[in-house]
Order: structure tokens, then sequence, then C-alpha cells
């Protein structure tokens, strides 16, 4: 047989990780090697030949797999694997599987199985991964779909100027000033015709002693080069270079839909977070300030067009909302003259742990040197007000649970944060604790670091080895589970709209960011990046260290696939969210973000056993 | 009871034949009858003819895979293309075989032999078995000049006596093999060829086994006496 004759089979086979990477002459010797078995729930258990390993591959059916101790080891539903750890290590494997519901299973042997992993890398590295149960994969994994290496349209500018090709070259520069542009399209019956740039105006009509009335086709270069909207920066680069060019039109099917200039891939360059910063620091009003700030998105999606590990992507967001709030307080107290005392602007949430990614709010407060009398709780009442107003401008939205420093709520003294901490440690009650998860996360991002010190010290000093309010704390970081559900299928919820996703933050990175925070707390840690926090956990054997690679691979690879799903929806013009839809991953992705969840609730396993002494 | 009786209907068959081959053929089966399904070595069966009218109309292809182990065995799967007098006509519609697919295709004599000796000594499973079987009974006959019976478990058959057994009312199409399939939770396949088709047939009766059986033995003699 060939395997078109089994299609049903070599279709399948065909759609699973890792078996979608093999060639057509592998995959045909595999699909042609299989054996089907039927495993039905009467007989309870798969009845495992230890002298005759095999891979058995689940076509239909639920499967667990419990070790000699009966706990749950994994649950397996349709193109799922088990039976590869004892043909990985050639030893006999204590795993019982269980049937829980009547399937269809086939089985690969051995030999076809070690032939596939001499043959195919990916293969190979599939099932030791999978053996190792380890999760070493940050950036090397991309998936299909969310492939977003810089394109053109990322930067070319939309809406291109446009005139017909019998109109007069003096019309044709009219509409270049009005618009501020250096080239205009010839479009004559929808069709690019030809493009009329500054340089052409000055060498075919000036230079040559005409005047304005030319027809514009007479100075245009007809037929230009042109790109779509789906080529790569570096190929209209290299076509520039090329033909010593600097203004490319993009066509798609024929329509002209924008034009990608020489300064434009410069621009799109200096969008790097130092330049970036650099230009926050050389503003000097608030409006110029706010007009810097709308490359921060760009920012964004560059460093996800240039694959950046995610924790990166959210140091150097955070460093320019740093920047930002610096660049902020400074001007306006240009405005309201010197602050009658020292004063810390501090960072809480997301900016404190310096994991910023889209659509961020703000989380911020003041913590005051000491006492301010009237005059002084208006200065920094009229200061914070206009800070978080900027930022809010900038595109930081207003915290909607109102943690600001425009709230006099969070503008307290040395004094009185230190007795908000204690409060919030000695009766760690559930809304307490729920609200103080924001503010352990605190960082000072404007002001003398003595001050803050003050209060970091004293905050540590309560919490460390605080039994109750750690349990509390613990508990709090227990409230929501990842969706590992049933089979270990994605359990989904539904947005807003009805619409089927994974809440990638809530789900995902905010519990390990809870997890980090527990035992970073329990510690005396001063550090609040988690991925830091975890490395220190990790040097003072607080986690051991194969929990510590794999909590911080978690954290790495599921904010990396938030992240790229925000490009993608950025970029599909869709609303920027935290909910990936399953469907758009491939079938290797969607093993290892259920390997990474599996990470997540293993954690939370962890630190209820170690916190909250319960089972 | 049931594999004494069908033991010596082998046995007279046996001394019948005239023929060598099929005396040992149903020889070969004898043995068989009395085993547990899940020891005996079965092979899943499926035909594309030209037609339904096993007078008229002729087998065009023949899909084999052998079940052993309670295992559908892949790599031992096979089919056959047969020439056939005249063209394929309708019923290309139908098996998707057309004309110039039977290039290559072999003489109805050949593909006999090849049947007889993938099949000695395995119990046929087919799905609407009395209809392939009548097939390859005509077949036979005109090859070998005497006329040939043969024995098989019928998926169809067996469905139908389940779902009796749970008084349910057989509606139209209950008992086709899409049907039968989808109420074992087994995948649905699309294409129709021999081959797919046996396997879905070989699919079938492992779940059914799987069902009637729940641990106790099941004996060859059982299933095939289902009609």
């Amino acid at each position: 047989m060939d395997a078109s004759e089994l299609q049903p089979i070599s279709q399948f086979i065909k759609a699973q990780a890792p078996f979608d990477t093999l060639k057509a002459a592998a995959l045909e010797r595999c699909c042609k090697s299989l054996t089907v078995g039927y495993y039905s729930k009467a007989s309870a258990i798969v009845p495992l030949d230890e002298t005759h390993p095999q891979l058995y591959i689940v076509r239909s059916g639920a499967f667990e797999v419990r070790d000699d101790g009966g706990e749950l080891v994994d649950r397996l539903g349709e193109g799922d694997y088990f039976g590869f750890l004892s043909l990985l290590s050639g030893e006999k494997v204590s795993n019982r599987v269980q049937i829980l519901e009547d399937g269809l299973v086939y089985h690969l042997d051995p030999d076809t199985f070690n032939y596939l992993r001499s043959e195919n890398r990916h293969f190979d590295r599939f099932f030791n991964r999978a053996f190792a149960k380890r999760l070493r994969h940050q950036g090397r994994f991309k998936a299909k779909d969310l492939a977003t290496t810089s394109r053109v349209n990322t930067l070319m500018s939309k809406h291109p100027v446009v005139i017909d090709s019998h109109s007069t070259v003096g019309e044709a520069a009219q509409k270049m000033r009005l618009a501020r542009v250096s080239s205009v399209l010839i479009i004559d019956n929808h069709q690019l015709v030809g493009i009329l740039t500054d340089r052409d105006l000055r060498n075919r009509v000036l230079a040559e002693g005409l005047d304005g009335h030319l027809p514009v086709h007479q100075a245009m270069t007809t037929r230009p080069k042109t790109l779509t909207s789906s080529s790569l920066v570096f190929e209209a680069m290299l076509l520039m270079s090329e033909h010593s060019i600097h203004h490319l039109p993009i066509v798609d099917e024929e329509i002209p839909i924008g034009i990608l200039t020489s300064t434009d891939i410069l621009r799109g360059q200096s969008s790097q977070p130092l330049l970036l910063i650099g230009e926050i620091e050389r503003q000097h009003t608030v409006e110029s300030l706010i007009s810097v700030s709308k490359q921060i998105p760009l920012l964004l999606q560059n460093l996800i067009s240039a694959d950046a590990r995610a924790e990166e992507i959210g140091r150097v967001l955070t460093s320019v909302t740093d920047a930002l709030t610096r660049r902020l307080i400074v001007l306006n107290q240009q405005l309201l003259g010197e602050a009658p005392m020292a004063f810390c602007w501090l960072a809480f949430g997301s900016q404190g742990r310096q994991d910023q990614a889209a659509c961020s709010d703000q989380d911020n407060g003041l913590l005051l040197a000491y006492e301010p009398d009237e005059t002084a709780s208006a200065y920094f009442d009229a200061l914070s007000k206009s800070v978080c107003a900027g930022l809010d401008s900038c595109g930081y939205v207003y915290c909607p649970g109102d943690i600001m420093a425009q709230n006099p709520l969070w503008r307290l003294t040395l004094k009185q944060w230190q007795h908000k901490f204690e409060t919030w440690v000695n009766t760690p009650e559930p809304k307490a604790l729920m609200h103080a998860s924001i503010f352990f996360d605190m960082r000072s991002v404007y002001g003398p670091s003595s001050l803050f010190d003050s209060l970091q010290d004293t905050v540590l000093a309560n919490t460390k080895g605080n039994d109750i309010f750690l349990a509390g704390m613990a508990g709090n970081a227990l409230t929501e589970s990842p969706p590992l559900g049933f089979f270990k299928k994605f359990v989904l919820e539904r947005d807003g709209r009805e619409v089927k996703g994974i809440d990638l933050k809530h789900k995902g990175n905010a519990l390990i960011n809870d997890i980090a925070r527990v035992y970073a707390l329990s510690a005396g840690i001063k550090e609040v990046n988690t991925a830091k926090r975890i490395r220190q956990l990790m040097d003072l054997n607080i986690i051991n260290r194969k929990d510590a690679l794999n909590l911080a691979d978690a954290h790495e690879f599921i904010a990396h696939m938030r992240l790229s799903n925000q490009g993608y929806q950025d970029k599909h013009s869709q609303e920027i969210t935290n909910y990936l839809k399953p469907q758009h991953l491939s079938s290797l992705v969607r093993h290892q973000l259920r390997d990474a969840f599996k990470v997540v609730h293993d954690a939370q396993s962890g630190i209820k056993l170690k916190f909250t002494r319960s089972f | 009871m049931i594999s004494q009786l069908l033991k010596s209907k082998l046995c007279w068959r046996a001394f019948r034949c005239r023929s060598e081959v099929m005396r040992l053929y149903h020889r070969g089966l004898m043995s068989v009858i009395a085993q547990d399904i899940s020891q005996t070595q079965l092979i899943a069966l499926d035909l594309e003819m030209t037609g339904l009218d096993p007078n008229h109309d002729q087998i065009l292809s023949i899909g084999l895979i052998p079940i052993e182990n309670n295992l559908l065995m892949l790599d031992k799967a096979e089919q056959k293309l047969i020439k056939v007098e005249g063209g394929v006509g309708q019923s290309a519609a139908i098996h998707g075989i057309l004309d110039n697919h039977l290039e290559d295709a072999i003489e109805i004599d050949q593909a006999i032999a090849w049947f007889v000796e993938k099949t000695q000594g395995k119990v046929l499973v087919a799905h609407h078995a009395p209809l392939d079987i009548t097939f390859l009974q005509n077949a036979m006959t005109n090859t070998m000049g005497e006329p040939v019976k043969l024995l098989a478990i019928d998926t169809l058959a067996v469905e139908r006596k389940r779902l009796l057994r749970k008084h349910d009312v057989l509606k139209e199409g209950s008992l086709r093999l899409g049907a039968c399939r989808t109420r074992y939770g087994l995948p649905v396949y699309a294409a129709h060829n021999a081959l797919v088709d046996a396997l879905a047939c070989g699919e079938l009766l492992l779940a059914q086994i799987a069902a009637i059986g729940q641990g106790e033995s099941l004996t060859v003699a059982e299933l095939l006496a289902i009609k």
C-alpha cells in the first residue's frame, strides 16, 4: 500500500506535531508500519508489553497516565502520546495507562520510531523534550500564524498622494507641498503608471528650463519598482540601494496602497529604545512628550518582530515608561516650582515588576519624607494630578482601581506607608491581600533611594517568615487555576464578545507573578521583577534548580505567546487583549503551551504545600 | 455447540471439494473456529464493484487488512485492482475508480489466487458481508469450475443484533458503516476505496468485540453465527 491508499491515517498523522515535520517518504514509512488497536473502558488499563515498547498515538478516546503511586501524571486525548518513556530510556517504566473512554490507538514500533528520530532533528527533539519534561525552548519556537518579521506595511505611509498623468507638474508640486511629502504617485484608471519625486522636479523640470505647465507624464518615472505590503523591510532596502532610489510604491493586487521612503526605514530603525529614551529626555514640553510617546506602540512592534525575549521586551518598555514618568515629573516641577520636601514616585504592579506590555494602565503612588503642611499638600496634589494626566495622554490609561498618586489615599508619608503595609501583613484579609499583591511589587521611579529603602526594608522585615500572612498570600495565588482542563485540553473562557480564548495574563503570567512574590516575600528578597525573583530564589536554594528553571521558562514562554498574540492582533487591527485563540496555534506550540501551564499548575501545588499547610 | 456445527460444515465442504487449494482452505479454518477471537487471525475485507447485482456486476478492487492479536496490521494491508469486461460505467461515481486506473490491474483469476493465498487460515470480516461474499463466491466458482462457499463475520449483522437486543428501533441508515462507527466514537473517514473501507470495518469489529466481550472470551464461531 502507499500512503494515499490509507488517507484517513496519513492525514491524521501528518497533522500531529512532531510528525508534521517529517518528509513525505518518512511519513509514508511511518504510516505503513503502524498497527491499530482499540481499547475499551471495560478492560480498565492499556496492557503495556514491557518487552515490546511502542509509541502509542491516541486517535480517539481518553486516557490517564498514573505513576506507581497512583499519582496522576498526565491526561491524554486525541493527538497525545504515551509509551515514549520506555522507548527512549529502554527501561521498564512503572506508569500505568488507564482508559477513561473507549478509544482507537495507533502503535508505532521501536525500529520505525528510532528511524524517524535519526531522520529528523525536530522529531527527535520533540520526544526528548517531552521526555525531559523541560521547557528550554524560549525564543526558538514561533507560531506559524504569528510570524511577524519586519514587513514593509509596518513602516510605509498609507494613503499615498496621487494625481493623474494629465495634470501638470505644478499641480503635482502643490499637492506634495500640501501633504508635505516628497513624492506623488501617478494613477490612471486605478493603475499605477509612474512616480514623481522632488528629485524629478529638480532634474527633469527646473534644470531643463521647463515650467510648471509641463504634463506630469513627461517628468515622471514610468513603471517604477514596487513591492507588496507583505515584503520584508530588508527587501525594500535592497531594492532601494540596488537602483539608488528613495521611494517605493507599495502595490497590492495592482492597487497602490502606500509608499515607503528611505526616511521611513530610517525612522523605523530609530524607534530603538535608547534613541526613544534619549528623545524623551530632550523634550521640554508635556505636549511634545506626548507626541514622542506615540512611538511606543511601534517600538513594541519592532521588538516583537525582532523576536526579542518577552522578559527583555517588558524591561525595555518599562524603562521607557520610567523615563517618561521621570520627565513628566521634572517638566511639571519646572511649572510648579521646587518640591517642598524629598519624595519618591512609586511604581506598582506591572511597571513595578518591569513587565509592561501593550495597553498597560497606571499603578503608582507617592512616598513623602514627612507630614506635609497645607501648601505642601496642595503642591503634591497638583504635581501628581498633572503627572497622572500626562501619563494618561501618553497611552497609560488611568488605573480603574484608582491606585494612583493623584488619589490622596496613595499619597502617604514614610510612616503612613509603613503603617499601611503593617496592617496588610498583620491582618491578611482576602480583599486586603488582593489589593496588597499590587503594592508588594513596588519600585521607586523618581526620588532619593534612601527614602525608598527605608520603606522596603520595613516591609520585608514584616513579611519574612510571617506564616499567617504568607499563607494568605499563597491562598490568593491559588484562587485562579491555569487552563488545564479535563483531557489537558484547554479550558476555554469567553471574553466580552463571546469569542473563545485563553486568558494568558490572568491564567498564566499573573499566577507565576503571584507565586514568585510569595516566595520572595517569605525570603525577604528585594527584587520585584519576576524572572529575577525566581533566579534569586534558585540561588538561595529556596526553589530547587529544576523547578525554578521550569517556572522561569514557563513565564517567558507564556509572556512571549501573549506578546506575539498582541503583535498579531495589532497587525490585524484587532483590539489588543490577553486572549489567545488556540486555533491559531500550530500543534507543536499547543503542546508546549500545555506543558507551560502544567508547570504553573505544579508550582501552585508547591506553594500550597509550603505555605498553606493544607492538602 | 455452534462451533461443532460450523466445524462439520467446513469438514463437509472440504470433503466435497475437487480443488486441492480449496480443500486446504476449508481445512485451514476448521482449527480456528473454536478459538478465542483475540487469538485468531482475522482479515478485514472490502470490495468495490461495478454495481450491486452479483449475477451481472463485476469486482473492481479488493482491499484486505489482517487483524492479529486484536491489532490491525497496516504493513500487511493490500489492495488489488481488477480488470473488468466492458467499462466501469456509471459506478465510477461511487467508488471513483476510472477506466484509466485499471491499466495496471490484474485479471480476476490472478486476483482470486492472491485472495485465497492471503486469506488462507484467516477468518473474513466484512460490513454487510453477504454482498461481498456472494461476489467473491461467484468469481471463485467461475475460476475454480466448482461451487464455492465462504464464511465471514458480518459487522453489520453484529451491530443489528446489538441494537435489537437494546430494543432500539432500527432507523433507516443506522446500520451503515459510518453510522455504526459513530456509535463507538470512531473517527469519520471521508474517502471511499476498498482499503479504507476494510480499515473502517476492521476498526468497527475491534470496537464491537470490546463492547460485547466485557472481558469475557468470545469465540470466532459465536461471531460467525450472527446473521
